[in-house]
């Protein structure tokens, strides 16, 4: 769909030149130093045409970003943003919390426009990566009914396709209990959006349906297939409400110590004939297993009351936990500041139940019970272990203060008690927080 | 005669105070719309209906700020920051700009779709008036 489009717009390019005065230059007596004109006119189209566009407003070229820095007080384990690969211990750091975004919008005509956008940040690898964060057609079937078609945000959050332009938010990151609990971004698909007013409520209901693989913090994939998720919004002047409902089958790729994992289990469980370390294999395994998501937020921005709030819970077959999660944040905003405070809570409802027996029936040979040992070690590390797993609450006070046209600096400070080693990373043995997260961030737009 | 002496006296009184300068919306004068409530020009500004197009006055000019905090109740870095959900969402782009009334006047007189605000000093029979900001 994207390819066809595209190539229509560059049959348009050259339809914008003179065709009559093309000719006249090709026949011409200096035709050979003419032609090198019209080269040098074609090879500068591509940056000549936008330009003269942007004019028109045809195409739009605007842009967000954050140059922060991140510190923490305590060096056994490392706090970052969900999915990144490292943070901060004790340390001062710039990649936990900086990104710069791009996005060209181009209307084409009254009913369709292209729109993509490039983000770079710390995602997932050590360093700064640049990832297509959507880049997608939009059809306006009427005033009331969108079509897009590409790849699209995955509306399953309350700020979902805006979590990371920070100068729209209020809190200087979105608050990790939450937006940990789903690991795709975006998705490629197509979703319809339709608008109706009811009185003075403005209702939107959107369904956006498709596939994504996204890249995991320890280099492995997750890949959702058969993604559906309604999305409903009611607003009325300074509150929105939203609920949400997504769904998918999650398939967990390349992660070498789940595929051990389960490996030795079915190896095991046959050979010791203990059939419940098949059944817990595959009540672990991620291949094609039922994941859903449902989760309500409202928020408000009335008088000079700012709240906002999100109430989510994960469920999988799989050895993902299903969990709680949600925050309340408040704020008042005084003048050009805004200080506010959030407090964030991850809890498990249920996880992988460790079914692995802790010693083999007599007469079994010596070797088994050692291995029942460290499989069933294993197994109970599984709700602690990996990307949003975990435990957690957060209290954060924070200020935004709108500084200048297109621009908020941001300080946060977020008291975090984790549940074991809760959401951070690489944790030492005596870790245990609570931890005192530190952050100043400039957002800008442009 | 006390009646045009009182009315040039009115006029008078009026044009010395520009710093009361009143915002009023104008739209083609071949636009179907004869008179909008405040909601409905909010609408259009704030990203939330496509069926008109809106033309902004610069960014920090005072009579964008004071069209906004009437129309919307929101001062500049609120509108910024709603817009940019808007634009870094795809779901809308960022109203055009132009220089001053005299501009939008000429937007809006070539567009039957454009909706913009000018000062009330400047409006002339290009456009039509559909709303004064209280």
């Amino acid at each position: 769909m994207l390819d066809r489009i595209n190539s229509s717009i560059q049959v348009r390019l050259p339809a914008a030149l003179d065709a009559p005065f093309i000719q006249q230059l090709t026949y011409s007596p200096q035709h050979i130093r003419m032609n090198k004109t019209i080269l040098a006119s074609l090879l500068a189209l591509p940056l000549f045409v936008p330009t003269a566009q942007a004019q028109d407003t045809n195409v739009k070229i605007s842009g967000f970003g954050t140059a922060a820095l991140t510190w923490s007080d305590d060096d056994r384990a490392q706090f970052g943003r969900p999915n990144q690969a490292s943070g901060t211990a004790d340390s001062i750091r710039t990649g936990v919390d900086s990104n710069l975004g791009l996005q060209a919008d181009y209307a084409v005509n009254s009913w369709l426009s292209l729109t993509a956008q490039g983000l770079v940040r710390q995602d997932a690898e050590e360093h700064y990566g640049a990832e297509l964060s959507w880049a997608f057609a939009k059809f306006r079937m009427s005033d009331a009914l969108n079509v897009r078609v590409g790849r699209i945000g995955l509306p399953i959050f309350m700020i979902s396709d805006y979590r990371n332009v920070g100068y729209v938010n209020t809190m200087l990151r979105p608050p990790a209990e939450v937006y940990s609990q789903v690991p795709f971004n975006s998705v490629d698909g197509a979703d319809i959006t339709w608008r109706h007013e009811l009185g003075n409520t403005s209702l939107t209901s959107q369904l956006a349906i498709g596939a994504i693989k996204t890249p995991v913090a320890g280099g492995f994939h997750v890949r959702g297939k058969d993604i559906v998720a309604l999305n409903l919004v009611a607003e009325n002047g300074p509150f929105t409400l939203r609920a949400g409902h997504a769904r998918t089958n999650v398939t967990v790729d390349d992660l070498a110590s789940l595929n051990t994992l389960v490996g030795s289990l079915r190896a095991a469980g046959t050979g010791y004939r203990l059939p419940q370390l098949n059944t817990l294999a595959g009540e672990i395994e991620a291949r094609d297993a039922r994941g859903t998501f449902s989760s309500i937020g409202l928020s408000a921005d009335w008088n000079n009351f700012v709240l906002q709030t999100e109430f989510a819970k994960r469920k999988t077959a799989t050895y993902i936990n299903d969990t709680t999660s949600w925050y309340v944040m408040g704020g008042y905003r005084i003048g050009k500041f805004l200080p506010y405070y959030t407090r964030s809570e991850l809890k498990i409802d249920g996880a992988i139940n460790n079914t692995v027996p802790t010693a083999c029936p007599a007469g079994y040979p010596a070797a088994c019970t050692p291995t029942l040992l460290q499989l069933g070690n294993a197994v109970r590390r599984i709700p602690v272990s990996g990307v949003g797993q975990g435990e957690q609450t957060t209290d954060t006070i924070g200020v935004r203060w709108d500084l200048y046209r297109s621009m908020a600096l941001k300080l946060q400070i977020d008291r975090i008690k984790p549940t074991g080693s809760g959401l951070f990373m690489n944790p030492q043995p005596g870790f245990a927080g609570p931890v005192t997260v530190g952050a100043v961030a400039l957002d800008f737009v442009f | 005669m006390n009646k045009i002496i009182l009315a040039a006296c009115a006029a008078t009184g009026f044009l010395s105070l520009p710093a009361l300068a009143e915002v009023v919306v104008v739209v083609n004068p071949k636009a179907a719309e004869s008179a909008l409530g405040k909601e409905q020009v909010a609408q259009f500004f704030l990203g939330k209906s496509t069926a008109m197009t809106p033309i902004d006055q610069p960014d920090g000019s005072p009579l964008r700020a004071e069209f906004y905090k009437k129309v919307a109740d929101k001062d500049a870095a609120q509108t910024k920051a709603l817009w940019s959900k808007l634009v870094f969402t795809g779901k809308a782009t960022m109203p055009r700009e132009v220089a001053d009334s005299a501009a939008v006047k000429a937007a809006v007189a070539a567009n039957p779709k454009a909706i913009g605000y000018i000062d009330k000093s400047a409006v002339d029979a290009s456009v039509k008036v559909v709303y004064t900001a209280q």
